[in-house]
């Protein structure tokens, strides 16, 4: 298998910029996913919903935020990924996926790093989360 | 009207794991760790196949019918927020794998709201095992169904 990612306290150092978000964005989730709700797709229908406008799913975002962090540490050494949803994402936003790892431990016999996940919209971050990951000392 | 299944199971899901799925699923994500798509780096990179990406069952979705499931837990689909989801992995999964998730409510509280309304807070587990029974991935969705008065 291949070795883990060096890591350090603070700041994971590349981002990752996606946007602005599109509706063919919204509708390759949709068919990658599964997830049909007209609120992602049908102007008409959100417009009666109360919704300023067609959002993305909320597991669009947690996705992309998964893809940079397996990106990153490689998908095999992720323990464990875990999201809030903090507001929703209208097309036309740029969303800015970063992390902050905040402790490396020994757990298990594996060198884990703990990571705090933010994934930021034009206004604010619309996802955060967190992650264990296996690394190697820095 | 649906009915909860037996020993509290919610729904149960069933697929296999498949190379173009998790090709489509990581560009859809954006991911671009080439072990996802390409076969031959997957396995210069020590797996037996393509591996999906973290968050692949969402997959799930394909099968599931929301309304029945809410309607089963005796909620207002229009007043149902998820609130979070965090995935605890056991390993990867492979294309090629045959995966089984069972959802079950774990937990189901009301909370009252600094307005005073009430929030009804469910917590579902699903635990996926392989084509063996072993388990492969868990999932815990916290749902969040406000309070109906204005």
């Amino acid at each position: 298998m291949r070795e883990p990612a060096k890591a350090q306290l603070g700041a994971i150092a590349d981002n990752r910029v996606i946007g602005p978000i599109t509706q063919t964005d919204i509708v390759r989730f949709a068919g990658a996913g599964g997830d049909f709700n007209p609120l992602h797709h049908d102007p008409e229908f959100v417009a009666k919903s109360g919704f300023p406008g067609v959002i993305a799913m909320g597991q669009m975002q947690a996705g992309i935020l998964s893809g940079w962090l397996s990106d990153i540490f490689g998908v095999e050494n992720v323990r464990s990924f875990g999201v809030r949803f903090v507001a929703p994402v209208f097309l036309g936003d740029t969303l800015t996926v970063g992390g902050t790892i905040t402790a490396i431990a020994e757990t298990d016999g594996e060198t884990r790093a703990e990571i705090d996940l933010t994934v930021s919209g034009t206004k604010g971050p619309v996802v955060t989360g967190s992650a264990t990951a296996v690394v190697a000392k820095d | 009207m649906p009915e909860l299944l037996h020993s509290g199971e919610l729904d149960r899901v069933e697929y296999d794991i498949e190379r173009g799925k998790i090709r489509e699923f990581a560009r859809a994500t954006f991911a671009t760790d080439p072990v996802h798509t390409d076969r031959d780096a997957a396995q210069a990179a020590g797996f037996t196949d393509v591996p999906a990406t973290l968050t692949h069952t969402v997959v799930a979705g394909h099968q599931r019918d929301q309304r029945t499931f809410v309607e089963a837990l005796g909620l207002a689909l229009e007043r149902v927020v998820v609130g979070s989801v965090k995935w605890t992995y056991l390993r990867p999964l492979i294309a090629g794998d045959h995966v089984v998730g069972t959802r079950r409510v774990v937990d189901d509280v009301r909370r009252e709201g600094k307005r005073g309304g009430s929030m009804r807070i469910l917590t579902l587990e699903t635990e996926y095992v392989d084509a063996d029974g072993d388990p492969v991935v868990r999932l815990e969705e916290v749902l969040i169904e406000r309070g109906d008065h204005r």
